[in-house]
Formats: C-alpha cells, sequence, structure tokens
C-alpha cells in the first residue's frame, strides 16, 4: 500500500475518532458518527465526479490544489490519456501514409475474407472494377465480378494469374492475381492490362495477316520452279541453282504454314476441346512414317497404356509430330530414339528420349520461343521451321498438359508430356465427356 | 428498411440458405452476361464456331435455373420465410426466369452469329448493332449489379434506360426494311440482322424487368406495368422516408 493510501486511511480513522469524542461530549453519538461520514461521503463523491470528469473529458483536467491521493489520481489519468492520444496520433498518420500510398497505386487490391468478401480496397479498385466502399464493403466479391473464370478462379485458391475481361468495359482486360496472406485472407490484385492486350493482338494479327499473304505469292513461285525443272529447254548451268531455289521455297512454305499454326493456336481463347483422341493409334502412324522414311535413326515405339485424351486431334498430332521429329533429327544416325506413352501418377505421360546431340542446360528454357536455335546452322540444315517447339507448348497449353524438358550436352535430350487427369478418356467415360 | 441483413435469423442454416441461393444467380447472371459477351463477338469478328459454342453452352445456364429453381422451393417448403425473406425468394424465382430467356436469347444470336458468318455479306454491315448491343450488355450488367447491392436507384436507372434500346431497335428496324427494299437480295442477311436486333430488345426487356424484381425486393412495391413517373415517386418516396 503506498503512503498515500496510509495517509488517507489515517485521516479517514482521525475524522471518525473526532465525531466520536464530539459526539461522547454532546452525548449524540450516533449523530455525530453520522454527519461526519455523510460529509466525508460528500467529499469521495465530488472528487470521484473530478474523476469521471478527467476520464471524459477531451481538455485536460487542471488540477488546482494539492489534494494527496486524489490529486496523484487524477495526475495519473491524465498521464495515460496523454499517452493514448500520442499513440493514436500516431498510428493516426501512419494508416493516413499507407492509405495515402495504396491510393497512389494503378493497380487495385481488394482483401477478401474466406467467404469471399470484400474487407477494404484501395482508390484503384473503384476506377478498375466501380467499387465503392460506402456500399461494397462486405459485399462478396465474386457478386460483383461475375465471370465466370474468376468466380472459379476464386474458389480453386491457385496462384497463377488470370485474365478476365474488365467489368466496366467488355473490350478491357485485367490480370488477376489472388495471394493468400493469412490464414482467412487473402488479397486480390487487379491489374489493367488492355494496353498489353491490344498490341499483343495487333502483333498476332499482324503475324497471322503477312504469314497469310506470302502464301499465295510463295505458290506462284513454286509453280513455276517445278515447270523449269522439268522443262528439258533450260541450260543445264541452271539446274542446281532451280533446285537450290525449289528447297527454300519448300523450306519457305513450311515456315509460313508452321506461323500460320502458331498463329491460329495463339488467337484461339480457353482450353481446347474435348474430342476422343486415339492416342496409341495416332502414335503408331507416326511412328509407322518414320521407321519408313530413309534418314535418321529408326524410332522404337513402347505402349504402356492404351489411355486415350481428350482434346484436339490435330493439335495432339501435331505436339507428337514435331517432338519426335526433333528427336530424329538432332540424333545421328547410330543413335536410339525411344518414344514411349505411360501412365503416371499424375495422369498420362507422353515421353520421347534421344542420344542425340542434347541441349546445352541454360538454353533449354529458351527453346520453346519461336525461332529460337540452339546450333543455327544445324538446325536449318536438318530441315526445321524454328516454331516446332512453340507450337507445342501452345497446343499443350491448351490442353492444360505440362512440357518437361531434361538434357545433357552430347549425350541426348527427354522430352515429356505430362497430361492431367481430366483429359484422359476411358472408353465408358467418352459420352459422359461428351456432353460437358 | 434494413434490407441488407439477411443474417438476423435465429437459425444459421437458414441465413446459410438464402445467402447461397443469391449467390447462385448472380453465379448464373456471371455466366449469362459471359454468354451475351459471346455471341456479340461472335457476330461483330464473323466466327461462326464461337456462335455455335455460345448455342451449345446454354444448357449450363438452364441447369443453374433448374437447380436454383429447386432450392427454391425447399426454402418455400421448409422455412416457410416471411417479409423481406418471402420477397426474396419471390423475386429470385422471377429473376432466374428472365435471365434464362436472356440465356436463349444469346443461344439465338449466336446462332444467326454462325449463320451470318457462313453467309457472303460485309462485315460493317454489323455496325449498326454495336450501339444496341453496348446498350443491352451495359443494362444486364447494372441489372445483376442493382440485385447484388440491393441498389433500387441504380434498378430505376435501368429501368429508364430501356427506352434507349427500344429507340435503337426502332432505327435498326427501318434501316433493314429500307436496305431490303434497295436490294433484295440481302434480304436473308438483313432479315437475320432484324433478328439478331430484334433478340437484343428482348434481353433489354428482360433486364428491366430484372430491375422491377428489385425494386419489389427492396420496397415490397410492385412497379410492373406502371407508368415511369409513378415508378419514380414511389422509389424517391421510400428512399425519403
Amino acid at each position: 500500500m503506498s503512503k498515500r493510501w496510509v495517509r488517507q486511511l489515517l485521516g479517514l480513522s482521525g475524522w471518525l475518532l473526532a465525531a466520536l469524542a464530539l459526539g461522547a461530549w454532546f452525548g449524540a453519538v450516533s449523530w455525530w458518527l453520522a454527519a461526519a461520514l455523510a460529509i466525508w461521503l460528500g467529499i469521495v463523491l465530488c472528487r470521484l465526479y473530478d474523476l469521471d470528469r478527467a476520464l471524459d473529458d477531451r481538455k485536460p483536467l487542471f488540477i488546482t490544489s494539492d489534494r494527496g491521493m486524489w490529486a496523484e489520481l487524477l495526475a495519473r489519468v491524465e498521464r495515460v490519456k496523454d499517452k493514448a492520444r500520442y499513440r493514436k496520433k500516431k498510428y493516426h498518420q501512419l494508416l493516413r501514409e499507407v492509405y495515402k500510398s495504396t491510393g497512389a497505386l494503378r493497380d487495385a487490391g481488394i482483401i477478401l475474407n474466406v467467404q469471399h468478401e470484400i474487407q477494404w480496397f484501395n482508390a484503384a479498385a473503384n476506377r478498375l472494377l466501380g467499387l465503392e466502399s460506402s456500399r461494397d464493403v462486405g459485399q462478396r466479391i465474386d457478386n460483383l465480378i461475375r465471370n465466370p473464370e474468376f468466380v472459379a478462379y476464386l474458389d480453386a485458391a491457385k496462384d497463377d494469374v488470370i485474365t478476365i475481361p474488365s467489368p466496366k468495359d467488355t473490350a478491357g482486360r485485367l490480370a488477376v492475381q489472388i495471394i493468400p496472406y493469412s490464414r482467412n485472407q487473402r488479397l486480390a490484385i487487379f491489374r489493367d492490362i488492355t494496353h498489353e492486350f491490344r498490341l499483343e493482338r495487333t502483333r498476332r494479327d499482324f503475324v497471322a495477316n503477312a504469314s497469310h499473304e506470302l502464301r499465295s505469292p510463295l505458290t506462284v513461285i513454286g509453280g513455276y520452279l517445278d515447270a523449269m525443272l522439268d522443262d528439258g529447254s533450260i541450260p543445264s548451268v541452271w539446274h542446281t541453282p532451280l533446285a537450290e531455289m525449289q528447297r527454300q521455297v519448300d523450306r519457305m512454305t513450311r515456315i509460313v504454314r508452321d506461323l500460320l499454326e502458331l498463329s491460329r493456336l495463339e488467337s484461339m481463347e480457353g482450353h481446347a476441346g474435348h474430342e476422343f483422341v486415339e492416342v496409341g493409334a495416332m502414335l503408331r502412324a507416326i511412328h509407322k512414317e518414320f521407321a519408313e522414311s530413309g534418314a535418321g535413326p529408326k524410332p522404337a515405339l513402347s505402349l504402356e497404356t492404351d489411355a486415350a485424351l481428350l482434346g484436339d486431334e490435330s493439335q495432339l498430332h501435331s505436339v507428337f509430330f514435331n517432338l519426335i521429329n526433333n528427336a530424329v533429327r538432332f540424333t545421328p544416325d547410330d543413335g536410339k530414339v525411344d518414344i514411349a506413352w505411360k501412365a503416371t501418377k499424375g495422369g498420362v505421360c507422353f515421353e520421347v528420349k534421344d542420344t542425340g546431340i542434347g541441349i546445352p542446360e541454360e538454353l533449354i528454357p529458351r527453346v520453346t520461343e519461336r525461332f529460337f536455335r540452339v546450333e543455327p546452322g544445324r538446325s536449318r540444315a536438318s530441315g526445321g521451321t524454328g516454331l516446332g517447339l512453340a507450337i507445342v507448348k501452345h497446343a499443350l497449353q491448351r490442353h492444360g498438359a505440362k512440357l518437361e524438358i531434361e538434357s545433357e550436352l552430347a549425350k541426348g535430350s527427354v522430352f515429356r508430356c505430362h497430361f492431367p487427369p481430366d483429359r484422359i478418356a476411358t472408353r465408358g467415360g467418352v459420352r459422359q465427356a461428351a456432353a460437358q | 428498411m434494413e434490407v441488407e441483413d439477411f443474417g438476423h435469423h435465429i437459425s444459421r442454416r437458414f441465413n446459410e440458405d438464402l445467402e447461397h441461393v443469391r449467390n447462385s444467380v448472380l453465379k448464373m447472371g456471371g455466366l449469362v452476361e459471359e454468354q451475351l459477351d459471346r455471341a456479340l463477338q461472335a457476330l461483330s469478328q464473323a466466327d461462326s464456331a464461337l456462335g455455335l459454342q455460345v448455342a451449345h453452352d446454354d444448357y449450363k445456364v438452364n441447369e443453374l435455373e433448374v437447380s436454383i429453381d429447386e432450392e427454391c422451393s425447399r426454402i418455400l417448403a421448409t422455412r416457410a420465410p416471411a417479409a423481406i425473406d418471402l420477397r426474396l425468394v419471390v423475386a429470385i424465382l422471377k429473376t432466374i426466369t428472365d435471365l434464362e430467356r436472356i440465356g436463349d436469347e444469346a443461344e439465338k444470336i449466336g446462332f444467326l452469329a454462325a449463320r451470318l458468318a457462313s453467309l457472303e455479306g460485309s462485315v460493317n454491315n454489323y455496325r449498326e448493332l454495336r450501339n444496341i448491343a453496348r446498350h443491352v450488355t451495359v443494362a444486364v450488367h447494372r441489372a445483376l449489379d442493382a440485385f447484388a447491392r440491393l441498389d433500387s436507384k441504380l434498378a430505376l436507372d435501368v429501368v429508364k434506360a430501356d427506352e434507349d434500346v427500344d429507340q435503337e431497335y426502332e432505327a435498326i428496324y427501318r434501316q433493314s426494311i429500307t436496305f431490303m427494299m434497295e436490294d433484295p437480295r440481302t434480304i436473308s442477311r438483313v432479315m437475320d440482322l432484324t433478328w439478331s436486333a430484334r433478340a437484343l430488345e428482348r434481353i433489354g426487356d428482360h433486364a428491366k424487368n430484372i430491375c422491377e424484381y428489385v425494386i419489389y425486393m427492396v420496397h415490397g412495391k410492385d412497379v410492373r406495368h406502371i407508368k415511369l413517373e409513378t415508378i419514380e415517386t414511389k422509389v424517391v418516396d421510400r428512399n425519403a422516408g
């Protein structure tokens, strides 16, 4: 117990004793005691009133005279209030800074809880998505951004980025990413990519149009070259140049064809269709083609599963053909090319293993870029267009499949395509899958 | 009036049921919006594959309608809702019918787009649809927003804006007649175009209906087949009071 409290107690006992003594003197003890207690109670009530005001008031309370314990109590209340006021000011300032900086962001940020309800968002969310804090906090975000792809993404809780049409303007495009940052809160970030989207489309259209326009002149040149080669009246000195010209025209035709295929793949939105594709038969046919052609090593085919796929037949054909074709082209005649179709833990896998020249490790991530060549001279000489793996990558993407490349220089490469389980078709499941 | 508070029931299951069915309606709305967008894209880009895809995908909308319908019946039977809850369920039952019709019209546009894409004809001719298409997509979007936010003012705006759609349709209709009189060879193409415009105009009407249900849900007033000014006073009165 502090000294002040002791003094206070002593004061009270002194006061009561004095009342008792006076009461005994005048012969009315109970009256005197009651009066003394009433006065004491009055004083305590007054102090309590002061204390109440001190806790309540925004302005500091001035303690005019020293009243022992009470003054101390009031002073302490003031100190606590001061501290709280200072802290509040500091947090307020910090909060204002945070608001200012998130408000300056060009990407919309929205905090969501487990029920997908909006808890907070920045100023850009208003600009990009038309949200307003007065009415939209507490709303479920999938009620306001109703794009089916976005709703599915919200439920799937994956960490990749998807692109959706802007809810304010269907021509606009937004990139969305949802980042979980605590057990029950997630941050959704929306970025306006309309400009990039348009540029990309312009580029795609340009490539498609250019390839298309190149095709007809090439056909004409090829036709005349054929005629000239067949014509006996042309001097023999021209035979070699003409043959070379024809080879180059063939190559260019192939490039244009691949470019067109690639731009067609790129322009298709969403996922590939769900046709029933008999992979075993398709691989046997491709294998036969290579086995019967004169050039290169003879590939070996092993079909370990009879699984069929649900997808786009021509795209899958071009995936398998390009991968096998690459393996055969980059493997010496005495090397080995093994093709396998097998079931794995999480789906099915198409694998091409060769003992060819291999790819340097640092270049592996780049081989699917268009016109990227590990060894420019070699690849061109063997008749490649530089687009095969780009086509493979895009076609696989549309099937939700993954391309895995392992390679060692001078020892060989392995290309694996992993197809997810929802692309696998069983005989009985065809009808059901086709209905979807 | 406290309308956003579906969370006031003693039974938590009831709250969840109501919330869930409301979310399903908006999910269906999102699907319908996407169908409409894709149908219009098929039309403007003469993409017959996309048009047929849209027509094929209409079953998804229908499936959702059936499941929401069932859920509403179940709520009515087991919970016997009253007041705002009852209005919510009734409005949902009507809204999904209109959404399903919008889906049907989108399907129709998809078919027409596929047919138009296979016909010879200038792509320019679909440009006149662009205006009405924009009006209608905005109307559907805002109707669903009004439903999500229970915003009767926004709903009223959409109801008002439907007149623009009707006028656009009228203009396309007249223009089409002129085209057909000038050159009878275009008749089949222009007819298809007019049918598309007609489908869009119908979609606008369905969006308007949805907005009327929103007003009913919020204010408990039936505003169908009433003059616009009367609706306005009703909505404004309630907002002021």
